[in-house]
């Protein structure tokens, strides 16, 4: 997307996204929302993002194509085949108050812009007022809901224009495939209820589920969605699941140095004999599978490196190589323990940087989501200075991010 | 010329007793003393030690007497500032840690000395930390390591682990060209190739924690009620952190049979506090506590109940509030503790 605006009509003209404000209130509008705002954020804005909840990018499966976000948007069925239609560049992000939140900031311009996703994509920023009432449960599933609805119809807007770009994606490789390294990614989601959640077609992810195996064009086609709320730092927003990082880095290598072999989701139990369980039958699982490696990923703070750790015993255990993304949390000096719960046989960790590192945030001219950042006892539009644990998705478990530690000299 | 050291030592070392004055406030005075006597030997004619500061353990831990503390340090116009060694003792460790990273935060040169289990190493801020021994029986070669040490911080040189430095140093963020997926994926080729050693990050190393001795007789003991789970007054007047929590905070209990709902809640951020808030209790059980007071089960619960957030909190600050707490509750003379963890 190279330019956007909003307009009368909801169009895609060579580049240009406009959308009908009082379209996209409608999609997004339910009865626990007493009113719907939207407005445009971009690369390069003296803006900031506050309160900022979810990102969604708009994505369709084309004109009667009802797949995408199975069990939101589309039936609740596997999807991944077929011609997905992406608006590149831009998101549908919600963002104000809800009290299970913890403060997430996204700044279009200055040093934290390149360290979030959402600093580098065009923004339509959903912002809302709850209905009298209405429950903070009822208020988060409408935004939800309301936000994949209008995601999906502003990648509609595009489905005549030509494709800047088309990218074949590889399937999954055959099962008796062994010319190269069978590679998988192993994604923990995070489950710890309501505002703690993660959907898998429409359904959350059960604490104690088992994990299971998907293939990674479900991701695509947003088969997971994000209903988690804590530690914005350490978040995978709808966005960054629907872009899967590990899922790319793993497809770009398919077929020259590995085969990218497929993605276990699994749970983030809230208890140690759950979390063992959980991360023994992962291994298990991987074994039966014939992986050759694995990359883990998380979601959440320390709680959330146990289930790592465990998972990259478990395998080594089987002899199968582990590599985890790990963020470090070691002070803001940078001198304390990395890493919470580290594993015992596993070594090879990849860093997305120190949680705990502060910088320093300029001035903004315009705020959206909320008036005040709390964490910093300042207003939106103030400088202030922030941990990286407040800039949204900084961090990404996932591995979108380009941060990491290095020791100073 | 001359480069002139100051020595910060605990009572103990001071010569001024062991626990029983661990409570001795802040004070200095001209030369070495107690290990500086040897330490002065080694290091040798082109040092001097100008004044050895000391402090009782139990106040040296808490954040209140740094200030204290610095202005002696820096009254006696130190070149370096030398800490320990304070061999595992925690307390110790905490306050040799503190002193050095506060004269390294005013641009004085300073290095602390402790082994390297000690908990207080994670405190010395930018200020290298050499190696002692476990005990003070290892204090000879300690004192070698330290002299040795002592030199080349006064040169400006950097320390490095030939040097017997220990604890981290300092990591800092910084962008590279590959997305941390992409070199996960490198990673994990670089492993399937045999390379068992590539690693971002070390794997950490973690103290391991020696219960104290089960207390002799619970019946006539002092017991407190300590917890992480931000139980805190309704309207948190104090501030306590939902989240990466950098402090603790202590409430009184005196005249309290019972915590009750809407007086109290939890703002931790770190699970759904609606049961908490329900019955307070849940996190800081007061009432069972009083019950088994009133029952003799207990001698006496002590008057207030210490509290912090522990939700994605630094192993560093964790620590620290362990060790703070331990000193606090040492002083009041509590003998046994209760920590309620959510």
């Amino acid at each position: 997307m190279r330019a956007v605006a909003l307009g009368d009509q909801t169009t895609y003209d060579a580049g240009t996204l406009t959308v009908s404000s009082a379209e996209a209130a409608a999609l997004v509008a339910d009865p626990a929302l007493a009113e719907v705002r939207v407005s445009w954020a971009s690369p390069g804005d003296s803006t900031r993002i506050v309160k900022v909840l979810d990102a969604v990018e708009p994505r369709t499966k084309g004109p009667g194509g009802g797949g995408i976000f199975p069990g939101f948007v589309g039936p609740a069925m596997p999807q991944g085949r077929g011609t997905t239609h992406v608006l590149r560049g831009t998101a549908v992000v919600t963002a104000g108050f809800l009290p299970r939140a913890q403060e997430a900031v996204v700044d279009m311009s200055g040093p934290a812009a390149p360290l979030s996703p959402l600093g580098t994509t065009h923004n339509l920023v959903v912002e809302f007022a709850p209905a009298p009432g209405a429950a903070w449960e009822a208020v988060y599933e409408a935004l939800r809901n309301g936000s994949l609805a209008l995601a999906a119809r502003l990648a509609e807007a595009a489905l005549g224009a030509t494709p800047d770009a088309v990218e074949e994606l590889p399937g999954l490789p055959d099962a008796g495939d062994r010319s190269l390294p069978r590679v998988a990614a192993i994604t923990n989601l995070q489950t710890q209820g309501t505002f703690k959640e993660i959907f898998v077609y429409g359904r959350s992810f059960g604490s104690i589920a088992l994990p299971t195996l998907i293939d990674p064009g479900d991701l695509d086609d947003g088969a997971v969605v994000s209903g988690q709320l804590g530690h914005p730092s350490l978040k995978n927003p709808t966005w960054v699941f629907q872009n899967h990082p590990v899922v790319a880095a793993l497809r770009a290598r398919h077929g020259v140095d590995l085969l990218c072999a497929g993605v276990v989701l699994s749970p983030e139990p809230v208890d140690a004999t759950n979390k063992e369980l959980v991360s023994a039958h992962a291994a298990r699982l991987c074994k039966a599978a014939g992986f050759d490696a694995v990359i883990v990923t998380k979601e959440g703070g320390g709680n959330a490196d146990a289930d790592m750790a465990l998972k990259m015993d478990a395998l080594e255990e089987l002899g199968i190589p582990t590599v985890a993304l790990y963020a470090e949390m070691a002070g803001a000096d940078g001198t304390g323990p990395s890493i919470v719960v580290p594993p015992t046989k596993a070594t090879a960790m990849v860093s997305t940087g120190n949680y705990d590192e502060r910088l320093s945030l300029p001035a903004m001219e315009r705020a959206l989501g909320g008036d005040r950042v709390d964490v910093a006892a300042a207003t939106a539009l103030d400088a202030f200075e922030l941990p990286a644990a407040v800039v949204y998705a900084s961090l990404s478990p996932l591995g979108w991010g380009h941060l990491t530690c290095q020791e100073a000299s | 010329m001359t480069t002139r050291v100051v020595h910060y030592i605990n009572q103990f070392f001071a010569g001024l007793g062991g626990e029983d004055t661990a409570t001795v406030p802040p004070a200095s005075k001209a030369g070495a003393a107690g290990p500086g006597r040897k330490l002065a030997q080694l290091l040798g004619d082109d040092f001097e030690i100008v004044a050895t500061v000391w402090c009782g353990d139990d106040h040296a831990a808490g954040p209140e007497v740094m200030d204290d503390l610095l202005a002696l340090v820096r009254a006696a116009g130190p070149d370096v500032v030398v800490t320990g060694p304070a061999f595992t003792s925690g307390r110790y460790g905490l306050a040799c840690a503190r002193v050095a990273a506060a004269a390294a935060a005013e641009g004085i040169a300073a290095v602390a000395c402790m082994h390297p289990d000690n908990p207080g190493i994670d405190e010395a801020g930018t200020a290298p930390v050499v190696a002692s021994g476990e005990v003070a029986r290892q204090m000879g070669p300690s004192l070698e390591t330290l002299a040795a040490a002592v030199r080349k911080v006064a040169a400006g040189e950097p320390l490095g682990a030939d040097d017997g430095r220990v604890g981290k140093i300092p990591r800092r963020n910084v962008t590279v060209d590959r997305t941390s997926a992409e070199r996960a994926v490198a990673l994990v080729l670089a492993r399937l190739g045999g390379d068992r050693e590539a690693t971002e990050v070390p794997l950490p190393r973690f103290d391991q924690v020696t219960p104290a001795q089960p207390v002799t007789d619970v019946t006539t003991a002092l017991v407190a009620l300590v917890t992480e789970g931000a139980l805190v007054p309704d309207a948190n007047p104090d501030s306590l952190e939902s989240a990466r929590a950098t402090r603790w905070l202590r409430y009184s209990l005196d005249g309290r049979d019972v915590l009750p709902a809407g007086e109290f809640r939890s703002v931790h951020g770190g699970f759904s506090t609606v049961w908490a808030n329900e019955d307070p209790h849940r996190i800081v059980p007061l009432d069972a506590a009083r019950q088994l007071e009133a029952e003799g089960a207990i001698g006496k619960l002590h008057g207030e109940y210490l509290v912090t957030a522990g939700n994605g909190t630094s192993v560093g600050n964790a620590r620290r509030f362990g060790v703070e707490w331990a000193a606090d509750l040492r002083r009041q003379g509590v003998q046994a503790a209760l920590l309620t963890a959510t």
